[in-house]
């Protein structure tokens, strides 16, 4: 493992450089205990300690919206848009990571997705350690605390003037040293973020799920057809699709076009689309596959519980614990759910 | 940035002719511009784009052949890109994408009989199998073929059906829900021709398409007449925006429709609580 020691006082003159080139991007409090990620600028204060940012940093590469093909009505023909601008996304904590290695591999499968393809590696990723963990969270139970992959440079504070920073891959390591040569870290420092990480996996110990991840294909597959489950636990739900929307690791989409106004040229695009929304799997004719509400919640926790772990061999939720926060309802909570099931499927032995 | 090489991409292709088989579906007969056929297996389908409109999914109807290249579907009116498709005048053009999906295995059938049921507009992919064995004639064994409609006005293909029936190599029989009335025919649900036909349960596969509420009574009798499940195929409709096993629209259970799909072996989605 190659790590360098960074102090706080060289970072903004690496920033500096690095944004003549790329965008940066960096978490900030927007509102009081509040985050995102924003641009980066020299004004702008970099939130080291916050939680959790609540919008997703899939927007950065698989964008709300964005342009895949244009048109010519005239030519009949298409032409292929990749837009990909160069960018760094400085200070992702381990579970946003791994949401992102889950969306690369399953966009490179069958058909690779040429997008986010194009957009990724002009994505660089600069993780970060964290230090505070979000009242809605829990990863630490989701195997989603450590990443081994997915970042160019992993960031860990161990004192408040310096950080101990694992090389990820060689363009992160030149970055790191685009003003000259760096520290190397010693074994104290190495020690030091050794440390820092127990300290946060203890506290995010708090709050997780009550078994082991890796029963969770099983377990939630069982209650597939446990309607009365299913019908009570989504009750309340209004279809809003918000849990979708804030999901790291939800990728579906819709695809729109429209053309100019002389009918000659236009765009196709698509744009982030919710299983939970109440036409997703509507066809000609109105006969709708998940009509009831209870169908649509039940699909969303067993495509996160099973599908995805079906496909690549890991669950589809990474605990970030942001759908808990934004269901108005309060009945997002795949941690509640699967608990829930697993207590039921308990009892019943 | 511009890439040379995206999915997303159509091909174009141009209407050589069309054709109303009712009220609301219309017979349409495409060339690629390419000059190449589409090689396209039975039960496939394709991405059709309208540009400006919009893009939608539709089964091949006509089965792959070697004589010629141009590939033929068959379109209901029910929205945008239906409609527009409607609207074109012979020589217009449109985009495609694909063959996609998973289709009839016809080698496996080789040497073996067939029952053919078609509900509704299931009968438009079914041409394509249909098409392929009588084209194939003298490789499969004995092929019954059911077709039902709500009613008559709705029936479509009613000549080709009317030549075909004609024919002593296979077994033709129609039904119809509602009968008007000029119909002379069968009356009832798809089901109830079940017991005038025979069959031999331990040499025929069955390939079945319809709307979503006929599969189980068809799995159904199917199973009555002891055909096994592992013979019994289907092709289910899903809502389809990429085709590529991305956009999530099309999925049952954890399989996309439109990569593991829209022909399944029954065996491999039995158990799935959202297929049938
Ligand atoms: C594999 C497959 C093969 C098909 N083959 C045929 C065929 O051979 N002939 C035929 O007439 N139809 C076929 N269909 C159905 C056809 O795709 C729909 O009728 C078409 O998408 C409607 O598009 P529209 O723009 O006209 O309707 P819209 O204006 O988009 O909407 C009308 C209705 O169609 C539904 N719809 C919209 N988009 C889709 C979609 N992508 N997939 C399914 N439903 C949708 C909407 O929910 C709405 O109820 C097939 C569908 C699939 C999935
Ligand atoms: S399901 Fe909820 S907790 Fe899990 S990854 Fe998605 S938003 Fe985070
Ligand atoms: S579970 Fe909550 S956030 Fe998700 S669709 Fe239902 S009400 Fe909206
Ligand atoms: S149509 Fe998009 S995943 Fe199948």
């Amino acid at each position: 493992m190659i790590a360098y020691t960074i102090y706080l006082p060289q970072i903004k003159g690496l920033l500096k450089k690095w944004a003549l080139e790329l965008n940066i991007y960096v978490p900030t409090m927007v509102e009081k205990g509040f985050f995102e990620f924003r641009p980066w600028n020299d004004q702008v204060e970099i939130a080291w300690d916050y939680d959790l940012c609540y919008t997703t940093l899939k927007k950065f590469i698989l964008p709300p919206r964005e342009n895949i093909i244009f048109f010519d009505m005239k030519k009949y023909s298409a032409s292929p848009v990749t837009e990909a601008p160069k960018q760094l996304l400085f200070g992702v904590h381990p579970y946003d990571i791994k949401a992102i290695n889950q969306l690369d591999q399953l966009m490179e499968m069958d058909s690779p997705d040429v997008n986010y393809q194009a957009r990724r590696d002009n994505t660089i990723i600069f993780g970060l350690e964290p230090v505070h963990v979000a009242e809605t969270a829990f990863w630490s139970s989701m195997n989603a605390s450590k990443v081994d992959l997915g970042y160019d440079l992993y960031w860990t504070r161990i004192s408040p003037g310096a950080f101990f920073v694992q090389v990820g891959s060689a363009r992160g390591e030149e970055m790191l040293k685009v003003e000259g040569p760096v520290e190397k870290s010693n074994f104290t420092q190495k020690e030091a973020a050794r440390r820092a990480h127990l300290k946060i996996l203890a506290e995010a110990e708090k709050q997780t799920l009550k078994f082991d991840w890796s029963r969770t294909p099983e377990l939630v597959n069982k209650f597939f057809n446990n309607r009365t489950f299913w019908r009570e636990k989504a009750k309340t739900c209004l279809s809003c699709g918000s849990c979708n929307l804030v999901c790291p690791t939800c990728y579906c989409f819709d695809i729109q076009e429209e053309a100019d106004d002389l009918l000659q040229k236009g765009r196709r695009y698509r744009q982030w689309d919710g299983c939970m929304l109440r036409g997703f799997a509507e066809i000609a004719g109105g006969h709708n596959f998940r009509d009831n509400a209870w169908e649509r919640y039940r699909h969303r926790y067993m495509r996160k519980g099973k599908y995805i772990f079906d496909k690549l061999g890991e669950l589809g939720c990474i605990g970030c614990g942001r759908c808990v926060k934004a269901c108005t309802a309060g009945i997002a909570n795949p941690r509640k759910v699967y608990n829930e099931i697993w207590e039921a499927i308990k009892n019943e032995i | 940035m511009k890439s040379d090489f995206s999915p997303y991409v159509p091909r174009s292709a141009t209407l050589v002719s069309k054709q109303e088989l009712n009220e609301l579906v219309t017979l349409f007969e495409f060339a690629q511009d390419s000059g190449k056929p589409l090689a396209h297996r039975p039960g496939q389908f394709i991405q059709v784009s309208v540009y400006g409109v919009g893009e939608a999914p539709f089964s091949v109807s006509s089965p792959p052949r070697t004589d010629h290249n141009n590939f033929e579907l068959a379109v209901r009116r029910t929205g945008s890109v239906t409609n527009a498709l409607h609207a074109l005048e012979v020589g217009a053009k449109i985009g495609i994408r694909g063959p996609y999906g998973s289709y009839f295995p016809m080698q496996k059938f080789v040497g073996q009989d067939f029952l053919f049921v078609a509900g509704g507009l299931g009968y438009i992919p079914i041409r394509s199998v249909l098409h392929y064995m009588l084209r194939h004639r003298d490789e499969f064994g004995h092929i019954t073929l059911l077709v039902g409609t709500r009613n008559p006005k709705e029936r479509i293909f009613t000549d080709q059906l009317a030549e075909i029936s004609k024919r002593n190599d296979l077994e033709v029989l129609e039904t119809v829900d509602t009968p008007d009335h000029g119909w002379k025919g069968n009356v009832g649900v798809i089901t109830t021709l079940f017991p005038k036909i025979s069959i031999n349960p331990e040499t025929t596969n069955v390939a079945t398409i319809g709307p979503p509420v006929m599969y189980r009574f068809v799995i159904q009798e199917c199973s009555k007449l002891g055909i096994p499940q592992n013979r019994i195929f289907v092709s289910l409709e899903r809502r389809m925006k990429c085709g590529l096993g991305k956009c999530g629209h099309c999925q049952i259970n954890g399989l996309n429709c439109c990569l593991d799909g829209p022909v399944f072996c029954y065996t491999d989605i039995a158990g799935l609580g959202e297929a049938l």
